[in-house]
């Protein structure tokens, strides 16, 4: 989360604010769920806010090199969206934190660093004091990173193999979404929803994997 | 915070430390995780239990303390010290970050540490040399030195600027913009000159150039003293100078007396007028200041000579600038040309020239001082006579066209410019535009704004006139400026103060053609607040003694509700009860307070009976518009009220309804509803009960209720603004033959009134033509509007044939129409035209047209349009729904088709938009099959209402605006009020939160109105959809939770969800989930 001090080109400025921002939102949800003690976690100063932070060397590991990871897609533009979900015992999604992404790439101007910070700011609050959105979890519950790309790049270097296919459940039904926060900032444009299963959804799995 | 992550640099960093008493002189490092002292707990604990602080002052001290040794630890291996010489750059300075800043205090933190500044976390007068921060709270800024303590408090931008230019930077402009607001408004010299060296513009506030001409005028006399007193003099100038000093002297006096120190600068600049347009003039002045030493002139002298130095720094300054073409130097005639523009040069002098012109009846005044003072005393009767925006409205007599638009008077016209307003007509007013606004600021509120410059000679002519009739009508004329003035008609006896006022603002209309607002009432104070009601050209009467009590009911006593419709039962039984009390007091009251007794969380049974126990005392009001003693309004208003505290009915153990700001029935009636007699003839069909309704066979009385115009007496009509009904009794005379009686008695509660209405024949079309059109629809109205049938006929037989397809389709339309149907039923259609009577020769022709819907809704709507050409006149109505549906089904298909195509033609304005929604929906079915061309209108419907959103202020702001449905016209006005511009949750929720009331107004929610609501909101999730999901929920949560109060929310938000959830089912693969996550 430090600042890189050194000069890094216009082109990479913006994926890397994003990537930075998305692994402290993660790291927020995560405290927000409740699915680890709060002792977990540490209080940090962030774009002058206060944000919680994993303590547990492997945790805050997992959320930040899963994020890292993203930034080659991201500087590609092919990240649609980065989900943050939570399972339950039969590893069905109970709920999920979408993160919908678009990067105008082709941005020439400046970024106006502190304009875009001020915007991602307002999502660190607003997550915050989301809780009451959210669900209650059930007891043994699970939770990964599931990022939703437009395509795989070919070329594996070390970087992009962190991420791996999945096959994560889908939902039967359409989801009810309750959007949390929108901003819209050039050259980023960032949403966050929640999704929950709607009512008709099949509480059993059907099952049509195993 | 900021200690905690100094903290966490800790961790790494190895600190010496001082040793202290109880203080392990181990190395102590503190790290996050492991709390203090985990090498050793044992001797940690004890620490805090034996504190080694006597007091928490010794303790800080030590945390300071500690704090510099860290900086100086972190600084000694970060700092770039060395490179700079030895010293870092920052060298002697020492920061103190108040608040949030960007970049944030850590980052401050390291510029400090690496190039040799400090950092300090906790405010030291003595080690602080400069505070960095963004905003200042306001608490702060007002006190601004004792929370500063002199420091310089600077932007964060002033350090990195400075690390940036490698060299500690000025601090001066980088203070925070709020400081520099505030010294702007105080005014100080050296705030001006910081401004004036940035600004090149000729248009800086005036009284800082007032200063600025005095100041340089002084320079001037100082130089040129220098030359010999040999120097040619015009001896021709001399007595004149000399009388100018006297009178400058002279009023320097007066203001002295008058005592603010703001009158002396014109006064000071008195010299300078009849002084120095060139040279030789300035020769003169010096003479005379010479010349004549025993005169008293040194009293401006000093004033101006009050700071030597500062003068002499002045002096150097403004010499300086050369290249400023308005100034002093740049243009010889600096001084005439500054006086000539100068409003409060005019102001200033007018008083001296009123003085002199109305000398002898001043003496009168000045002799008597108790109207010098006009004490409040109990028998007074102040009138309080004010221009209407004076300064614009002299101009606008030579440019009548203007009349109805935003229109200013300021020095200059560049949209750039920092000219001040000093006056705005009202059109302008509604654009937010105010005197004293700079010119840049106006325009970008109202971009078509028009600026005329300043006719002096043309205020003097009126204010002379103002000023002749206010002496006419009362000796006792106290002048407060050229455009206002106070009056004591206490002596005048006999007449009626009111009539006093409206016969004098008559007066200076007819003389002047710029209207006066009057306020009368028992003191000045109350009369200026009269005015202020009464604007524009209005007048205003607060009864001397007024009564601030209230009336009401309340019941604590064997309360006891079961359900919701208990306690609505029980607040209708109240409500009757509370109106019935108001119509025996005969007032009528604005404030509705709802008082409840809630039983205390825990209380006990009561001890007395059915008692109301242990209660907490709860209470919502509100306040409406127009003050009320109807039964229904206090009921809704009542249950609104009670719906508000959100509690169990069960727990109510009292309930009181009081309604308070009363105003007696009648001056309620008088003062609020002036414009409209409707509620005063109401009253009178009440009270006399029963409307003589000779001569008027076969009219249907729709609602027992008559709409008058406002009129003073005879037929004097000239007046569109609102004229103040005098209460007098009035008799409208049309055509000599018949009369409108109209007669009241003022004063009394049981008022005669006669109402007749001549029989039709005899009305004589051209001087009904000749009224105004809001006189004519309303006596249309009150002739179920035949009137208009009459002026058509009598028009036909004028027109040339065939003048337009509307007309001779509307001629077919209305043979048919009396073919069908006996004549006295509802007419086809209601319009009327009117010829517009303003003197002036525009082509522009106002088409006035009087909108009566079919019996089904009682809403009836104005709508207005303009068309060009001078001849052509139209007389189709505007829309469908003022065309009684039943006679249009009477008629061929061919006739139909015609009426129907004919129809949108005439609505090509955009503001009847409306109509046509209005139209298209309200034709039944049967008529829609067989209507060839519904389609195409339909299309040019949709057109037109594409792209709702697009423009800035987007379209739909506009078309709403003239929309009869309330919800709507709210939204478009609250449009400008809302400071997000353009988020319509913002604007839904300041609509919701600030006009609770207006959401049961049920009448009016017309198909239009509801196509319109849902195509905006369809149109907006279009534009939002993809890029904030967030504020579509925010909307249709808002939505949803109020359209439980309104039938017209609750269709349009039904007919929208569908179309939001495909639209989010197809950008989001879900469904939007609307439970109001905001209650």
């Amino acid at each position: 989360m430090e600042r890189r001090g050194d000069h890094q080109s216009l082109h990479n400025q913006t994926p890397r604010i994003l990537i930075e921002f998305l692994e402290v939102a993660i790291n927020s949800i995560v405290f927000l769920k409740g699915l680890y003690p709060p002792g977990a976690f540490e209080r940090r100063r962030y774009m002058n806010i206060v944000v919680q932070r994993a303590r547990h060397p492997q945790l805050s590991d997992y959320i930040h090199s899963a994020v890292a990871g993203l930034q080659p897609f991201i500087q590609k533009g092919l990240v649609e969206r980065v989900a943050v979900i939570f399972y339950n015992k039969e590893h069905i999604p109970a709920e999920r934190f979408v993160f919908k992404l678009s990067v105008n790439l082709s941005y020439g101007s400046k970024v106006e660093e502190t304009g875009l910070e001020f915007a991602l700011r307002s999502f660190l609050i607003k997550l915050s004091v989301a809780e009451p959105l959210t669900k209650a979890l059930p007891h043994d519950c699970s939770w990964e990173i599931t990022a939703y790309v437009r395509s795989l790049p070919e070329e594996g270097n070390k970087e992009t193999q962190l991420w791996i296919p999945t096959d994560t459940k889908q939902w039967q039904q359409p989801p009810l979404i309750t959007p949390i926060k929108s901003m819209s900032s050039e050259p980023l444009c960032v949403q966050l929803y929640l999704e929950h299963p709607s009512q008709s959804e099949p509480t059993v799995p059907v099952g049509n994997d195993e | 915070m900021s200690f905690e992550s100094s903290r966490s640099e800790d961790k790494t960093k190895k600190k010496k430390r001082k040793t202290l008493a109880s203080y392990s002189s181990k190395p102590h490092t503190k790290t996050l995780g492991m709390a203090w002292g985990s090498n050793s707990p044992s001797s940690s604990k004890s620490s805090t239990r034996k504190s080694p602080f006597a007091n928490f002052g010794s303790y800080m001290e030590e945390k300071n303390r500690k704090l510099r040794d860290q900086f100086d630890a972190d600084a000694s291996s970060s700092s770039l010290g060395d490179l700079n010489g030895g010293k870092g750059l920052f060298h002697g300075v020492s920061i103190f970050i108040d608040g949030f800043t960007v970049p944030s205090s850590q980052e401050l933190r390291g510029y400090m540490l690496k190039h040799g500044g400090r950092f300090e976390n906790y405010f030291s007068r003595h080690r602080v040399t400069h505070i960095i921060c963004s905003n200042l709270p306001d608490s702060k800024l007002r006190n601004l030195r004792a929370f500063s303590g002199g420091l310089p408090v600077v932007k964060p931008t002033w350090v990195l600027d400075s690390v940036a230019a490698n060299r500690i930077l000025n601090w001066v402009p980088y203070q925070p913009e709020q400081l520099l607001n505030e010294t702007r408004k105080q005014q100080k010299l050296s705030a001006f000159f910081a401004l004036k060296a940035n600004s090149s513009s000729k248009d800086a506030e005036i009284t800082l150039k007032d200063a600025e001409t005095t100041l340089n005028f002084q320079v001037k006399l100082e130089t040129e003293s220098s030359l010999s007193k040999g120097n040619a003099v015009n001896d021709a100038l001399l007595p004149e100078v000399g009388d100018s000093i006297e009178s400058k002297s002279r009023s320097a006096e007066e203001s002295a007396c008058a005592g603010p120190p703001g009158h002396q600068t014109p006064c000071e600049v008195r010299i300078a007028e009849s002084g120095s347009s060139d040279l030789e003039d300035e020769h003169s002045v010096r003479e005379a200041f010479h010349s004549s030493p025993d005169r008293p002139s040194a009293t401006v002298d000093s004033s101006c000579l009050n700071d030597k130095n500062m003068k002499e720094r002045l002096d150097s300054r403004v010499l300086g600038r050369s290249n400023q073409q308005h100034s002093t130097l740049g243009d010889p005639n600096f001084v005439e040309n500054y006086f000539k523009n100068s409003r409060l040069h005019f102001i200033g002098t007018w008083r001296s020239r009123y003085r002199k012109r109305f000398a002898h009846l001043n003496e009168v005044k000045h002799g008597n001082p108790k109207v010098n003072a006009l004490p409040p005393s109990q028998g007074n009767t102040i009138i309080h006579v004010d221009m209407d925006c004076f300064f614009v409205s002299v101009i606008l007599r030579s440019h009548l066209e203007l009349l109805d638009k935003p229109v200013a008077v300021c020095h200059s016209d560049n949209p750039k410019g920092t000219a001040e307003i000093s006056s705005a007509n009202y059109p302008a007013r509604d654009y937010g535009v105010r005197a004293g606004m700079f010119v840049r600021d106006a325009k970008a509120r109202c971009p078509h704004l028009i600026i005329f410059p300043y006719n002096f000679e043309a205020y003097e002519e009126v204010a002379d006139q103002f000023y002749n009739i206010l002496h006419k009508h009362c000796k006792k004329v106290q002048a407060v400026s050229c455009d206002e003035a106070l009056l004591d008609v206490t002596d005048l006896g006999g007449d009626d103060p009111e009539f006093v006022a409206s016969k004098i603002r008559q007066e200076i209309f007819d003389a002047t053609g710029c209207t006066a607002s009057a306020g009368i009432s028992g003191n000045p104070l109350m009369a200026r607040l009269a005015t202020r009601t009464a604007k524009p050209n209005g007048q205003c009467f607060i009864p001397f003694e007024k009564e601030s009590k209230s009336i009401g009911a309340e019941v604590n006593w064997g309360v006891r509700l079961n359900d919701l419709k208990d306690s609505q039962d029980f607040l209708i039984k109240l409500c009757k009860e509370v109106s019935l009390r108001l119509q025996g007091c005969g007032m009528q009251g604005r404030t509705i307070t709802l008082k409840v007794k809630k039983k205390r969380k825990g209380a006990m049974a009561p001890r007395k009976y059915m008692g109301c126990g242990d209660c907490e005392n709860l209470s919502h009001s509100m306040t409406i518009p127009t003050a009320t003693d109807d039964v229904d309004v206090l009921q809704r208003i009542s249950k609104q009220l009670f719906g508000s505290f959100c509690i169990d009915v069960k727990e109510v153990r009292g309930i009181g309804l009081q309604i308070s700001r009363l105003e007696s029935a009648t001056s309620a009636r008088q003062g609020h509803e002036k414009k409209i007699l409707r509620s005063w003839l109401a009253s009178a069909s009440e009270n006399t009960g029963q409307l003589s309704r000779i001569n008027c066979p076969a009219k249907e009385w729709s609602d027992g209720e008559v709409l008058l115009h406002e009129g003073q007496c005879g037929c004097n009509f000239t007046d569109h603004g609102k004229q103040h009904f005098c209460g007098n009794s009035g008799q409208l005379c049309i055509d000599g033959t018949a009369s409108l009686h109209v007669n009241q008695s003022s004063g009394e509660a049981g008022l005669n009134k006669v109402l007749t209405l001549p029989p039709i024949r005899d009305l004589d079309v051209k001087v009904i033509e000749s009224l105004p059109p809001e006189i004519i629809s309303e006596m249309n109205e009150m002739y179920n509007g035949k009137l208009t049938d009459l002026m058509d006929k009598s028009k036909e037989k004028n027109d040339r044939k065939g003048s337009s397809l509307c007309t001779t389709s509307l001629q077919e339309f209305e043979e048919s129409d009396s073919g069908a149907r006996n004549e006295g039923k509802q007419p086809l259609h209601s319009s009327l035209v009117h010829q517009d009577n303003i003197p002036t020769k525009s082509e522009v022709k106002e088409i006035m047209v009087r909108g009566i819907q079919p019996a089904s809704t009682s809403c009836s709507s104005y709508l207005h349009f303009t068309t060009k050409g001078a001849e052509q006149v139209d007389l189709m109505p505007t829309s469908l729904s003022q065309v009684d549906i039943s006679v249009l089904q009477e008629l061929p298909e061919e006739l139909k088709a015609d009426i129907i195509e004919v129809l949108p033609a005439h609505r090509t304005l955009d503001c009847c938009d409306d109509a046509t929604v209005g139209f298209v929906k309200g034709i039944p079915h049967d008529i829609r099959r067989t209507n060839s061309s519904e389609n195409s209108v339909a299309e040019l419907d949709f057109d037109c209402k594409r792209n709702l959103w697009t423009g800035s202020p987007p379209k739909w702001v506009e078309k709403f605006k003239f929309s009869h449905c309330q919800i709507l016209k709210i939204l478009s006005e609250l449009y400008y009020k809302s400071r997000s511009k353009g988020k319509l949750s913002s604007i839904l929720q300041c609509a919701f939160s600030s006009f609770p009331l207006s959401l049961d107004l049920g009448g009016d929610n017309s198909d239009e109105a509801l196509s319109s609501l849902s195509e905006l909101l369809k149109q907006y999730i279009e534009i939002k959809i993809e890029s904030d999901i967030e504020e579509i929920h925010i909307c249709f949560c808002l939505l949803k939770r109020f359209s439980t109060k309104s039938m017209l929310l609750l269709q349009a938000y039904n007919i929208v969800i569908p179309h939001l959830q495909a639209y989010v089912g197809e950008s989001y693969g879900g469904n939007l989930l609307l439970s109001c996550a905001h209650e």
